[in-house]
């Protein structure tokens, strides 16, 4: 088979394609209130969207208030001056537009999707609950129902979150990152009206979010909206930084979680890794699918095909801060969590020690690069990637350099970074069964 | 996540304003032995996605629920002229994406790629078709995964609910049968039956390959001629068969037990239409102001007003020759009485108080708005082109959709909905924590117990 030769193919075409799509074309512009724009025109259809990237998520949270950056994320929905409860989805709704949005550990980002005729409505939609939120106590109580019901149901239905959860809470012992981003319930239910109108005057400042729009839309009329509705919301200082640093983790932690309707041992051992923006980002992207991605992946083989475990996963850090490299499974019939847990630590120890091959690497990068076609083959992928960029890289532009930085990559560099994090000392190991090994 | 709401079955609309939004142009021939091709050519970005649909699905098991679907796996378990090895490498060194699925009708086997690799890619993905291996040991190990994955999936009411409720619309007919298979099915399944299920369907005359993508027209046509002109079929082609009804002669609730619940997870409904129903597209519509948009009545009051759920919606599930239409949502297992009685409620407003025109409006330009987003990828195009395939559906139902939603009015909602969904002897099925939902279940209708842990998604023959 010519490996070679298809690879180079297709490093050239996606390294051509990420920039045509965003560094020639994307322009951006920053409010004299500090709220930045980035424009991306695209006529492949007429709609368009708008991403709203905010600086919050729940490592801005204590203790108490855990939950809180989700639990706004859901208000943010319920009110403002001119569009009273309720009206930010219908007036969207009837302009033939939708919304969501994602909270994070570091993040809460807005999504609008609409046609591009509707974009000066969706202007005037954020630009009033961003300025003028209000803040209805009768409509916290009700959405504090809808928050307990979303958390109660992502425990029931999925036991990879439910384990996911227990594993940060012991992994982390001071940084924010140890809660859920939902938050404890207890916390759910104790939020009051101070809390939640101290936290949007402290984090939803226009210069603590970047929008981008993405779609058939022209940057001078986005420019020319975005000053009509936006450039009147004042500046504000930037929030507090979150100053807990995680102490360094000096030995292995382990933990149990019992679900009684759970048919099979779920496993999950994640070690401590550092922030989006290191230097050693792109090595542990590699690493990351070289254990989990496809079905030639290691983990795949290892214990898919070995009839070990039915599933293998990973997720990998990209936060502000030092977060989890994750690695899972699933136990087949009568795998023990033991026996699943040794046989996924020697693939682990199996990279630390002898490395990764030549054609591992390069399918890796391939994967890569093909993802990119993808993301950025539709106006959603092309807004949250560069929305990312900006965010956790400071550029968007930093979007054009992905192909290169994965290109670059050695054997070596793989190996070293396994060496580095994989480590026992800086692992947390989880399981999840229907009963606890006696 | 703001919500969970989602028009996920709005396979046609067009966008809002005055812009016409067509299905771009595609080229539809059959080859010599029967071969449905499409193509479609898109070089937006440099990938080309491929489709391979066949018309059977799970109404083709008979007595042994799961073959079909597993005959559609199974086709990812090498060639008679590469090994599952072979063909995992191939694809995964590309970052090119495979993948087989199968439905109660259609059994599909998914690519996309890069440009560039076609000329070795596309050879392997007709291999899997015409001439798969069904290896035994691969064959046995997918049918293990399959086994734990039975198990696992009732770990989650959200995965086997629909299940549990096509089972209870169905009863013995085709349309009942569980696309995966019960555990004891998928045990008793052998290689010859994989083997005969290949041979009796996956038949060129049955079958068609969609290719949308950066590719020329005339190139493609060739290389495909090529690379399926060896494919023949044998004996008889399938008959087309009844598939079965909805049975709703009176109110039933399937109570299914699940001890560790610590909420109820619901669906409520009755029979719906087929996926070429002339009214497809205007109930698409109404279908939007029930319950498939975040303002829709069961969100607004399930979820916004009351607080006692996450997300509540509805949908018309359609089949090729019926369908079903379906309430759902979930709640914590003390609201469980006040969450059905409000879906109940909610819904009844349909015929109390009828749709206001201002909401149709708002629900026309919704469905037109979100529509072209659904079509935006050469995989999205793909699976649409095939779909219509398998479903007899003509191009003019997605081109004249705007046309289509525009002309409905109040008066002619009011017939639709009186028309098309089910008043009277709804169907309902929960999942919980049977002992504290008992005497609520015995409310809604005749009430039948089943044991989450139990085989199946029917009751246990006695």
């Amino acid at each position: 088979m010519k490996w070679k030769v298809l690879a180079a193919s297709i490093m050239l075409g996606a390294a051509s394609l990420a920039q045509a799509a965003v560094s020639a074309d994307a322009r951006s512009f920053t409010l004299p209130n500090g709220m930045k724009f980035i424009v991306l025109e695209s006529r492949a259809i007429p709609n368009a969207n708008m991403y709203t990237f905010w600086k919050v998520g729940s490592r801005n949270e204590q203790p108490g208030t855990t939950g809180l950056s989700h639990f706004f994320e859901h208000m943010m929905f319920n009110g403002s001056k001119k569009y009273g409860p309720k009206m930010f989805d219908s007036t969207l709704e009837a302009k033939g537009g939708s919304n969501n949005a994602y909270t994070s550990n570091d993040v809460t980002v807005y999504q609008d999707w609409f046609p591009a005729a509707s974009l000066e409505t969706v202007f005037a939609l954020e630009s009033d609950r961003i300025g003028h939120l209000s803040i209805d106590p009768k409509l916290v109580e009700s959405e504090r129902g809808v928050v307990l019901s979303e958390r109660s149901t992502g425990l029931e239905n999925s036991n990879i979150r439910l384990l996911s959860q227990e594993v940060s809470g012991v992994a982390f012992q001071a940084h924010p990152y140890s809660w859920p981003v939902i938050g404890h319930e207890s916390d759910i239910k104790a939020w009051t009206q101070d809390d939640l109108v101290s936290f949007f005057k402290t984090y939803y400042a226009p210069n603590n979010a970047v929008a981008v729009i993405v779609g058939d839309v022209k940057f001078d009329e986005v420019k020319r909206l975005a000053t009509r509705y936006f450039a009147a919301i004042p500046k504000r200082a930037l929030p507090p930084k979150v100053r807990t640093v995680e102490p360094p983790q000096t030995g292995e932690r382990r933990l149990f979680v019992t679900k009684a309707s759970a048919t099979s041992p779920n496993l999950m051992v994640a070690y401590k890794t550092p922030q989006a923006n290191h230097p050693d980002y792109y090595a542990l992207e590699v690493l990351q699918s070289i254990l989990a991605e496809g079905k030639t992946s290691r983990l795949y083989q290892a214990l898919v095909e070995q009839q070990l475990a039915t599933s293998v996963g990973a997720s990998g850090s990209d936060g502000f801060d030092p977060g989890l490299f994750a690695v899972y499974a699933v136990a087949a019939d009568q795998v023990t969590p033991a026996r699943l847990e040794q046989a996924l630590l020697a693939e682990v120890a199996r990279v630390s020690k002898d490395g990764v091959t030549e054609e591992e690497l390069q399918k890796v990068k391939n994967q890569k690069l093909v993802n990119l076609y993808r993301q950025l083959e539709t106006i959603n992928g092309k807004a949250q990637n560069i929305g990312w960029y900006e965010t956790f890289f400071g550029d968007y532009r930093k979007l054009d350099e992905v192909p290169a930085n994965f290109k670059k990559l050695t054997r070596a560099d793989i190996q070293a970074v396994a060496a580095k994090y994989l480590v026992k000392s800086q692992r947390t190991v989880g399981v999840l069964a229907a009963k606890e090994p006696e | 996540m703001k919500m969970i709401v989602s028009a996920g079955l709005l396979a046609v609309a067009a966008h809002a304003g005055a812009a016409e939004f067509r299905l771009p142009a595609f080229e539809t021939t059959k080859l010599p032995n029967g071969l449905t091709v499409y193509l479609m050519e898109r070089h937006e970005a440099p990938i080309i996605a491929v489709r391979t649909v066949v018309k059977a699905g799970s109404v083709n098991d008979g007595s042994q629920p799961g073959l079909a679907t597993l005959t559609a796996d199974a086709t990812l378990l090498g060639s008679t002229q590469h090994s599952k090895a072979d063909i995992d490498k191939a694809f995964d060194f590309r970052g090119a994406m495979l993948a087989a699925s199968g439905s109660a009708e259609q059994l599909t086997l998914d690519a996309d790629f890069a440009r560039e690799d076609a000329a070795e890619l596309m050879p392997l993905l007709a291999e899997m078709v015409v001439s798969p291996s069904f290896d035994a040991a691969e064959l046995a190990k997918l049918q293990k995964r399959r086994l734990i994955g039975l198990s696992q999936a009732k770990e989650a009411p959200r995965n086997v609910v629909k299940a549990y409720y096509n089972s209870m619309l169905f009863g013995s007919s085709p349309y009942a049968i569980p696309e995966r298979g019960t555990i004891a099915s998928m045990t008793a399944l052998r290689q010859q039956d994989v083997q005969g299920f290949h041979q009796r369907y996956y038949r060129p005359d049955n079958a068609a390959i969609v290719v949308v993508g950066d590719f020329k027209t005339a190139d493609m046509k060739a290389r495909i001629a090529s690379l399926y002109a060896n494919w023949r079929a044998t004996g008889p082609a399938p008959k087309t068969q009844d598939n079965g009804k909805v049975n709703a002669d009176k109110a039933r609730v399937w109570l299914v037990n699940k001890p560790d619940a610590i909420e109820t997870t619901f669906m409520i409904g009755g029979p719906g239409i087929a996926r070429n129903d002339p009214d497809y597209v205007p109930l698409q519509v109404l279908n939007t102001v029930m319950g498939g948009r975040f303002t829709s009545w069961l969100n607004d009051e399930l979820r916004v007003n009351s607080g006692l759920t996450y997300g509540a919606r509805s949908e018309f599930a359609t089949l090729s020759q019926t369908g079903v239409f379906g309430i759902s949502s979930f709640t914590a297992l003390p609201n469980t009485k006040p969450a059905l009685e409000l879906a109940l409620k909610t819904y009844n407003r349909l015929w109390d108080k009828g749709i206001h025109a201002a909401t149709l409006e708002s629900a026309k330009a919704y469905v037109k708005g979100q529509y072209p987003p659904r079509f935006e990828t050469s995989s999205q195009l793909a699976s649409l082109l095939g779909d219509m395939f398998v479903s007899n559906v003509g191009r003019e139902q997605i081109d004249n959709f705007m046309r289509d939603v525009d002309a409905l009015t109040p008066a002619r909602a009011k017939a639709l909905a009186e028309r098309h969904f089910p008043r009277k002897n709804l169907q309902m099925v929960l999942i919980g924590k049977a002992d504290a939902i008992r005497p609520i279940a015995a409310a809604y209708g005749e009430v039948t117990e089943l044991d989450i842990n139990a085989d199946g998604f029917g009751p246990v023959a006695k």
